[in-house]
């Protein structure tokens, strides 16, 4: 079983991960954060990254009318890296949100979804 | 007296383990200084969360704050220690949200107490300030108006366009709204956070998706009075909505004022604009 911050170690492990986060969701809060590059605001980047995920669900919502958007998670590739965010559904608040950028060339994104998958049901059964 | 926030910070310093009650109003609790749990009277607190979406009943949990505690909750196997770290940790935030503006009380410090749900996450004083903090300057962003905050949650009765999107909490927003209950009144009925509530509700209001506030009672009688003394049908006047009272994102709406407010008297603007005027016509 795993708590919040193991979790976080967890992720951490995969392969090329540059750094990650916990956010909360509904309040756009930084649960838990590993290692943020130089000069970068943890609590901005996770408001901002709350932002990113409403507008997408915004977006299908549009794009797909006729159904509920349940994303489970986004990926997000720039010159420097990806970017991979994985929703998980908790009984109570949430999404919480699992995300790790990903160094472009030494990491695999099929290797760093299949493990997200993995600790997302460690943390929540 | 000192605010809240002061004597939490000095408690922290001393790095005091007990617990700060705060009249009514709500109870902090410390552990060598860090903030272990925190209860408020407004919001729901983690039992509450826990029992609203069914995972565990709120006797069965009375039982096990008795008896075993957070090690025999997680023992059964009904949360995982991932599942109660984060209901804890939005149960404290939201509780802090509410209770670190309380003023007017004398909080009294019983040192030693502890929470039975206390310890699986740890806060410090000036997060749980900065985070509050956050929140507030998030919700004015969202819809500057607090009034709605305490008033009774009405959604409008006909969506005023096609279509529209809401997230999971602005559903159980408008599914449990019955234009009695206030934001918070709801979000403990829901089970939901009282900031998730709050939010959810201005996110409906910045949309347009509820009624306009009820009118002064004044307005009625006048109006059928009026009906009366033309003799007439009792057919009340269509009247045309003021520009000031459409959604902000209708594109009819006035916008946001730019520029900062105008304090001056009308009579000195107009003394200006004659005066530039005439300086215009001099060159």
């Amino acid at each position: 079983m795993l708590g919040l911050d193991d979790c976080l170690t967890e992720v951490m492990a995969i392969p090329g991960a540059l750094d990650a986060m916990l956010v909360d969701q509904t309040s756009g809060m930084a649960v838990a954060i590993s290692g943020p590059p130089q000069g970068v605001d943890a609590e901005c980047s996770a408001a901002a990254l709350t932002e990113t995920l409403r507008a997408a669900t915004d977006g299908l919502a549009r794009s797909c009318p006729g159904e509920t958007v349940r994303i489970d998670d986004m990926l997000v590739t720039t010159d420097k890296g990806h970017h991979l965010l994985r929703l998980l559904e908790t009984v109570f608040e949430g999404p919480l949100v699992i995300y790790v950028r990903l160094d472009l060339e030494r990491s695999n994104l099929a290797l760093a979804r299949y493990r997200l998958q993995a600790i997302s049901s460690q943390l929540l059964t | 007296m000192a605010p809240l926030d002061t004597l939490l910070s000095g408690l922290a310093r001393e790095h005091s383990t007990g617990a700060l009650r705060v009249g009514r109003a709500g109870t902090v609790f410390l552990s060598e200084g860090r903030v272990t749990y925190m209860e408020c009277a407004q919001t729901p607190g983690v039992e509450r969360l826990l029992a609203a979406r069914g995972r565990v009943p709120e006797t069965a949990l009375r039982r096990l704050r008795d008896d075993g505690g957070c090690a025999r909750l997680l023992e059964e196997g009904t949360v995982t220690l991932g599942e109660l770290q984060y209901c804890v940790l939005g149960a404290v935030l939201d509780a802090a949200f509410f209770l670190l503006p309380v003023a007017g009380t004398r909080p009294k410090f019983r040192p030693g107490e502890q929470h039975w749900l206390g310890g699986q996450w740890y806060f410090d004083v000036a997060g749980l300030m900065r985070e509050s903090a956050r929140r507030r300057a998030y919700l004015a962003q969202t819809w500057p108006s607090a009034a709605l905050d305490t008033a009774p949650v009405r959604p409008a009765p006909r969506l005023p366009g096609h279509g529209v999107t809401l997230d999971p909490v602005q559903w159980e927003v408008v599914i449990g709204a019955d234009a009695e209950a206030t934001p918070l009144d709801l979000a403990r009925r829901l089970g939901r956070s009282g900031y998730s509530v709050l939010l959810a509700v201005r996110r409906l209001a910045a949309a347009g998706l509820l009624a306009p506030p009820e009118e002064p009672a004044v307005k009625a009688p006048r109006a059928s009075a009026r009906a009366l003394q033309d003799g007439a049908h009792g057919l009340p006047q269509r009247v045309r909505a003021p520009a000031g009272e459409r959604p902000p994102h209708d594109p009819r709406a006035s916008g946001p004022m730019l520029g900062p407010a105008v304090t001056a008297d009308p009579t000195d603007l107009v003394l200006l604009m004659r005066l530039k005027k005439a300086l215009e016509e001099l060159s």
